[in-house]
C-alpha cells in the first residue's frame, strides 16, 4: 500500500510540471488576446516609462522560460508571485480565499452524502413505490436544471418572497460577517443539487443491482432481518462506485464553484480565478490552477486508497492476491 | 422415522406481464428425519422454486403461494409470521446454493459470514462465534482453518468456498439441509469431495437433505427417494431403485435414455428428449409433457394425468403408467 501511494505521488510530478508549462505557454504574447498591463491600467493613459516600470516589476520583460524557472523556484518556497491587478501576494490571496471555498465544498459534500445516499437507499428498498417514482422524477428534473438558474430561483423564493410574506428568509448574498450558517444554506444546496441527484440515482441502481446478488439471498437464508441484510450485506457493496463519484465531485468542488460562487457573491477561489482570467492577471490564474490541481490529485489518491478499505479484493502494490 | 417436512400440493405462481407463471404447480412430497430426497428435472422445471418456497425466500410480489401447504414439524411454514420464518431459516432449515463464487459476500471475512447465523440464532458473542466458525471450517476440511477464517472469499478456491457455504449452512445444526445444485459450478474432482462431506455431516447429525440437481449420477449415489419434476409438476416419485430401475413415466425414460452408458452399443450417440421445455405461462393442455412425448395419445392432450399409485410409494403422473403393454421403448406412436 505504501509503495503504491509513493508511486502515485511520484506520478503527480510530471502532471504538475505539464500543467504549469501549459499555463505559461498561455502567457506568451499572442497566444491569448489582451495585454496584462493594459488590463491593469484600464482607460488611463500612462507614459511609456510607467508602462516599462510595470513590465519590469512583474518580470514580463524576461523571456518566458526565465519567467517559468523563476516562478517554479519561488513556488517551492511557497511564493506564488504578485498579482498584477491587486498588487498583492497571490499566496496571501489564496490563503485568505481558500477556506471559503473549503467551507462551501464541505457543506455541499455533506448534503450530497447524507441526502443523496439516504434518498437512493430508500428508493431502492421501496422500489416502484410512490416515493421511488417521486425521487426518480425529481432527480431527473434536478440534473437538467442549470445550477445558476436554480440558485437564482432559490434567491427569489427564499430570499425575496419569503421576506415579503413575512416568513423567515435566507440571506441571498455573501457569507455573512462573521460567517454564519444562514448564509451557507442556499449556496451549499445549489452547489450540491446536481451531484446529490446523481448520487441518489447511482445509489439506487447500485442497491437494486446488489440486492439481486446471490450473497444477498445467502444472507436472507441465514434468517437475517431485511434491515440487517441491507445494512450489513448490501450497503458496503453498493457504496464502492458511489464513493468514486463523490470523491471526484469533491475534487471538482475544491477547485472552486464558479457558477455558485458568482450567483451568491461567495468569495471563494472559483470566482477569484474567473475574475483573474478576465483581467489577464496571470499570477492569480496560475497560482489558482496549481492549487486546484494539487487538491484534485490528492483527493483522487485518497479515493483510490479508500477502495482498498471498502473492497478487500483490491490490494495495491501486489501484496496478497 | 418421523415426518419432518411435508409439502402438500404446493403451488408457487409468479404474476408477470405476460400472465401467471406457474413455476410450481402441485408438488407433494414428505421428508423424514435423516432422509435424503433428490429433486431432478431440467432447468425451469420448478426445482429451485420449490426449495426457495420451503425457505419462504420467494420474492413477493411478483411471487405468491396460490395453494397447497408446507409443514415443518406439523407447523405451516406458509402461515408463519415473517419473524417465525426467520427463526427457522439458517437455524432449522438451511440452504446451500449453486454458485459458491457469488454466494459469499465479497466484502466480509469468511469466518464472520459463518459466525453470523451463530450470533443470530444461538446468541453467541462475537468472540465465541469466531472460534466456532473456525472450528466449522476445520470440520468441512479447510486446512489451517483458524487462519483461513480471516480470509476474504476471493482468497478461497471454488471448492473451498462451497465448503465454507456448507460450514455456514450446518453452523446451527439444522434439521433440513437444502442443497440447490451444490456441485454444478465445481470441477468434477471437487464434486465428489463436496458430496462426501455432505453425507458425512448428515450421518453425524441425522440431518435430512433435499438434493436438487439435474445430475442423475448424484441422485443415484446419495439419495433415498427421488422426485422427477417437469413443468412445475412432479411426474414421478419413488425410491431410487423404483425410479431408476423401474421407471414408469416417459419423461423419466427420456432422462435416463439421454445418459451416456457403457453397456449399450449405441454407436456413441446419446438419445436426447426432442423439443424444448414448455413455457410455464402457457403450459400445454392435458399432460404438460405430451408435445415431447413419443407415446402421446389423444387423452394426453385432453386430460391432465393424476399421480397414480404404482405400489410401495412409487407414483407417476401418466395416463398409461403401470398399464400392461406400456413399456419403455415400445414407441406406440398412437395418434401422434
Amino acid at each position: 500500500m505504501l509503495k503504491y501511494v509513493a508511486r502515485r505521488i511520484l506520478q503527480m510530478i510530471p502532471v504538475f510540471f505539464g500543467v504549469t508549462v501549459i499555463l505559461f505557454i498561455l502567457r506568451a504574447p499572442g497566444v491569448l488576446p489582451g495585454d496584462p498591463i493594459e488590463m491593469l491600467t484600464g482607460d488611463r493613459v500612462i507614459s511609456e516609462v510607467t508602462y516599462n516600470q510595470l513590465v519590469q516589476k512583474h518580470g514580463l520583460d524576461q523571456p518566458l522560460y526565465v519567467q517559468y524557472v523563476t516562478y517554479m523556484k519561488n513556488l517551492f518556497k511557497g511564493d506564488l508571485g504578485l498579482s498584477y491587478k491587486k498588487n498583492r501576494s497571490v499566496t496571501e490571496i489564496f490563503v485568505e480565499k481558500y477556506p471559503y471555498t473549503l467551507r462551501l465544498a464541505l457543506a455541499a459534500i455533506l448534503i450530497e452524502m447524507i441526502v443523496g445516499l439516504s434518498v437512493g437507499i430508500i428508493s431502492a428498498v421501496k422500489r416502484y413505490s410512490f416515493w421511488d417514482v417521486a425521487v426518480t422524477l425529481s432527480t431527473s428534473i434536478l440534473v437538467s436544471l442549470p445550477v445558476f438558474w436554480l440558485g437564482m430561483l432559490m434567491q427569489v423564493l427564499f430570499g425575496i418572497y419569503f421576506k415579503r410574506w413575512g416568513l423567515p428568509y435566507l440571506p441571498i448574498s455573501g457569507m455573512g460577517n462573521p460567517p454564519d450558517l444562514a448564509h451557507l444554506i442556499m449556496p451549499a444546496i445549489t452547489l450540491a443539487s446536481v451531484s446529490t441527484a446523481y448520487v441518489a440515482r447511482i445509489m439506487r441502481s447500485q442497491m437494486i443491482d446488489v440486492s439481486q446478488q446471490d450473497y444477498i439471498r445467502t444472507a436472507e437464508a441465514k434468517g437475517l432481518k431485511g434491515g440487517a441484510v441491507v445494512r450489513k450485506h448490501a450497503l458496503k457493496n453498493a457504496l464502492i462506485p458511489v464513493v468514486t463519484f463523490i470523491g471526484i465531485d469533491l475534487g471538482a468542488m475544491l477547485a472552486g464553484a464558479i457558477l455558485t460562487e458568482t450567483v451568491f457573491n461567495w468569495p471563494g477561489i472559483g470566482y477569484e480565478i474567473y475574475l483573474a482570467i478576465t483581467a489577464r492577471d496571470w499570477p492569480i490564474v496560475t497560482g489558482g490552477v496549481v492549487i486546484v490541481v494539487i487538491a484534485y490529485m490528492i483527493i483522487n489518491l485518497l479515493v483510490d486508497v479508500s477502495y482498498a478499505f471498502l473492497d478487500p479484493r483490491i490490494r495495491y502494490g501486489g501484496e496478497a492476491a | 422415522m418421523s415426518t419432518l417436512l411435508e409439502v402438500n400440493g404446493l403451488q408457487t405462481y409468479f404474476d408477470t406481464i405476460d400472465g401467471v407463471l406457474k413455476a410450481v404447480d402441485g408438488v407433494t412430497f414428505s421428508l423424514d428425519r435423516g432422509a435424503t430426497l433428490g429433486i431432478v428435472g431440467e432447468s425451469g422445471s420448478g426445482k429451485s422454486v420449490t426449495a426457495l418456497s420451503i425457505m419462504r425466500l420467494i420474492p413477493m410480489p411478483p411471487g405468491r403461494f396460490a395453494g397447497g401447504d408446507i409443514r415443518y414439524e406439523d407447523r405451516s411454514i406458509l402461515e408463519m409470521s415473517a419473524a417465525e420464518v426467520r427463526s427457522l431459516r439458517g437455524n432449522n432449515i438451511a440452504m446451500i446454493f449453486q454458485d459458491p463464487m457469488t454466494s459469499l459476500n465479497p466484502v466480509y471475512r469468511v469466518g464472520k459470514q459463518i459466525g453470523e447465523s451463530l450470533r443470530l440464532h444461538k446468541g453467541m458473542s462475537r468472540k465465541s462465534a469466531d472460534v466456532r466458525a473456525a472450528e466449522l471450517l476445520d470440520v468441512v476440511g479447510i486446512p489451517n482453518a483458524s487462519q483461513r477464517a480471516k480470509d476474504y472469499p476471493h482468497q478461497f478456491s471454488g471448492g473451498m468456498r462451497q465448503r465454507a457455504m456448507i460450514a455456514m449452512a450446518v453452523a446451527c445444526d439444522p434439521d433440513i439441509l437444502i442443497a440447490d445444485e451444490p456441485t454444478t459450478a465445481l470441477d468434477v474432482t471437487i464434486q465428489a469431495q463436496i458430496l462426501d462431506l455432505m453425507i458425512e455431516l448428515q450421518q453425524e447429525k441425522d440431518t435430512a437433505i433435499i438434493m436438487i440437481t439435474h445430475d442423475l449420477g448424484i441422485v443415484a449415489d446419495m439419495v433415498d427417494n427421488v422426485m422427477v419434476m417437469y413443468a412445475g409438476r412432479p411426474v414421478e416419485e419413488g425410491t431410487v431403485d423404483q425410479v431408476f430401475y423401474d421407471p414408469k413415466h416417459p419423461y423419466t425414460w427420456g432422462l435416463l435414455d439421454s445418459l451416456p452408458r457403457y453397456d449399450v452399443d449405441d454407436k456413441g450417440r446419446l438419445i436426447p428428449i426432442e423439443g424444448q421445455p414448455p413455457s410455464l405461462i402457457a403450459v400445454p393442455s392435458g399432460c404438460a409433457f405430451h408435445p415431447r412425448c413419443p407415446y402421446a395419445r389423444d387423452v394426453c392432450r385432453a386430460e391432465e394425468p393424476k399421480l397414480s399409485n404404482l405400489g410401495d410409494g412409487h407414483v407417476a403422473a401418466c395416463h398409461f403408467a403401470g398399464s400392461s403393454g406400456f413399456v419403455r421403448g415400445s414407441t406406440a406412436g398412437g395418434a401422434a
